[in-house]
């Protein structure tokens, strides 16, 4: 049998096929996702509006830029809710009943498969209202220089890559603890401190959503490299984190399979 | 009150905070999933570290923001869920053969939560206290009586709202993704995110008159002295007269609803 990436390639895109197919049955659930997603956004700008009445900049931030990191942090609301969310539940699931077996049997990499098993399209437009913020931020920012934007790819990588590993975490912890479904809850909420640029927060506060909850490193880091406030050191730092999340995560997952006796054997 | 629901309602109370106890880290992982006033707080006082906006100073935010998070956790109610997947997987039945509405044993269930609701609290009040001595403001008899009312009253929407789009399941099968638009235009338009006094002054009438202030915002102003007594009275008013308009229609929708429950599953 192949391996490798074009065989992980092929997996994925199968996987999403299949769950994509499965979740637009619900049409009307659909439609209202979109509404949902729609005003979320203009409920968390309004509050930016209202706050630049009386301000010019926040936290040496300008209006732009501090709706960039916004739109940002959507934009990672919406990939982690299409992408990793329903995985987490329906893991959980599996681990309790016993069907995780069945995943274990496939001929594909476990943590691929569970990563993969389902993705949700409805908060598809909380991305689509995510990337209208970015833009209509980007736009009123000075123009970031080709390097900036380079830069900021790589950090929204080295987050989002980051944002997965601790999502997989929680999942192992569901291996041992059996009812962890409300940890996401938690995540979710720790995820929320993401929405603003790091530099309002106290410093304790910054380094803990760099390394414990890396959010601000997909939210703040890549604001920064738009707005030209960078330097290699902050890219070397957001992938070695990045990096770090995946190993601990990938090794936390092989010590949780170890483990695995199953529920039904 | 009938007589035997009387009668049951200590016991009644019992068997609801067992459950609350019995599910008690789950519990706590709720309640501290409720943290978004903390977040906002924090953006809002560096704000005003440059001076006060629209009459807030830095301590005004953080005693804001601190109210905030204590009015949110006594008066949430997690009603459109519970029902909800009550009428979907058919467990309503159970609860129509019992002598009592539903809604009264889902009230029970959320009241009975609300003192380790307020335990919870207590520790990350105390902890904002000693990192912010400054938000500590000694309110009148007056104004904790009234604060005592209008949270008991914001209680009371909260449940109602939710009984409203709870009910709704009756016809739709995601009246919890409804609710979600509801929530998030609630989270701008009650005070949750910014205090509404912020808003320009030709939007805060209309803010004034719509039932979302008194669901969060309006007891946050009270207690935290940034309304004047007069106005809050009046404000009061207004929250009862939703109150009255919430209870009829939650009647009327009940009533027509649950004729239409095809009870799945038996």
């Amino acid at each position: 049998m192949r391996s490798g990436p074009v065989r992980w390639a092929q997996v994925a895109a199968g996987l999403v096929r299949v769950s994509l197919s499965a979740a637009m049955q619900y049409r009307a659930d659909f439609v209202m996702d979109a509404v949902t997603g729609v005003v979320r956004a203009v409920a968390a700008v309004v509050p930016l509006v209202l706050l630049f009445d009386h301000r010019d900049t926040v936290a040496g931030w300008t209006e732009g830029e501090v709706t960039l990191v916004v739109g940002l942090f959507f934009l990672m609301q919406g990939l982690l809710s299409v992408l990793v969310e329903p995985n987490l539940g329906e893991i959980v699931e599996a681990i309790r009943t016993g069907s995780l077996d069945f995943v274990l049997l496939k001929p594909a990499d476990a943590q691929l498969l569970v990563s993969l098993r389902r993705v949700d399209p409805g908060p598809v437009w909380t991305l689509l209202a995510a990337l209208g913020l970015v833009a209509w931020s980007v736009a009123r920012m000075p123009p970031p220089s080709p390097a900036d934007v380079a830069a900021a790819a790589v950090l929204l990588l080295a987050g989002m890559a980051a944002m997965y590993g601790l999502w997989l975490m929680a999942i192992c912890a569901s291996f041992w603890f059996v009812r962890v479904d409300n940890l996401r809850f938690l995540l979710w909420a720790v995820t929320d401190a993401g929405r603003w640029p790091l530099d309002v927060f106290a410093r304790w506060v910054q380094v803990g959503l760099l390394v414990v909850v890396p959010v601000g490193l997909l939210t703040t880091f890549p604001a920064m490299a738009l707005r030209g406030t960078w330097t290699g050191g902050t890219v070397a730092f957001g992938v070695g984190v990045g990096l770090a999340f995946l190993a601990v995560s990938r090794a936390a997952w092989r010590a949780a399979l170890a483990s695995y006796t199953s529920a039904s054997s | 009150m009938r007589g035997h629901l009387r009668r049951a309602l200590p016991d009644l109370a019992r068997v609801s905070f067992a459950g609350i106890v019995a599910y008690r880290a789950e519990m706590v992982i709720w309640i501290l999933s409720t943290l978004l006033p903390l977040v906002m707080l924090a953006l809002w006082s560096a704000v005003a570290r440059e001076g006060p906006v629209a009459g807030y100073d830095e301590a005004g935010f953080v005693r804001y923001f601190a109210i905030t998070l204590v009015v949110r956790q006594l008066t949430s109610v997690w009603l459109v869920w519970a029902l909800n997947e009550d009428i979907r997987t058919g467990r309503l039945s159970i609860w129509l053969l019992k002598p009592m509405h539903p809604l009264v044993q889902h009230a029970i269930d959320m009241v009975v939560a609300i003192p380790l609701r307020a335990l919870v609290l207590v520790p990350i009040v105390g902890t904002l206290l000693l990192l912010r001595p400054d938000l500590w403001r000694t309110p009148s008899p007056a104004e904790v009586a009234l604060f005592a009312v209008a949270t008991a009253v914001a209680w009371l929407l909260n449940f109602l709202v939710q009984a409203l789009f709870a009910t709704l399941s009756f016809w739709i099968d995601k009246s919890d993704a409804l609710f979600g638009v509801w929530f998030a235009a609630w989270s701008l338009l009650s005070g949750y995110l910014v205090p509404l006094s912020l808003f320009p002054p030709g939007v805060r009438p209309v803010l004034a008159a719509l039932p979302f202030r008194g669901m969060l915002g309006l007891p946050v102003e009270i207690l935290g002295g940034f309304l004047p007594l007069r106005e809050a009275v009046v404000q009061v008013g207004v929250q009862a007269a939703w109150l009255v308009a919430l209870l009829g229609a939650v009647r009327w929708v009940w009533a027509v609803g649950v004729r239409r429950y095809g009870a799945f599953g038996a």
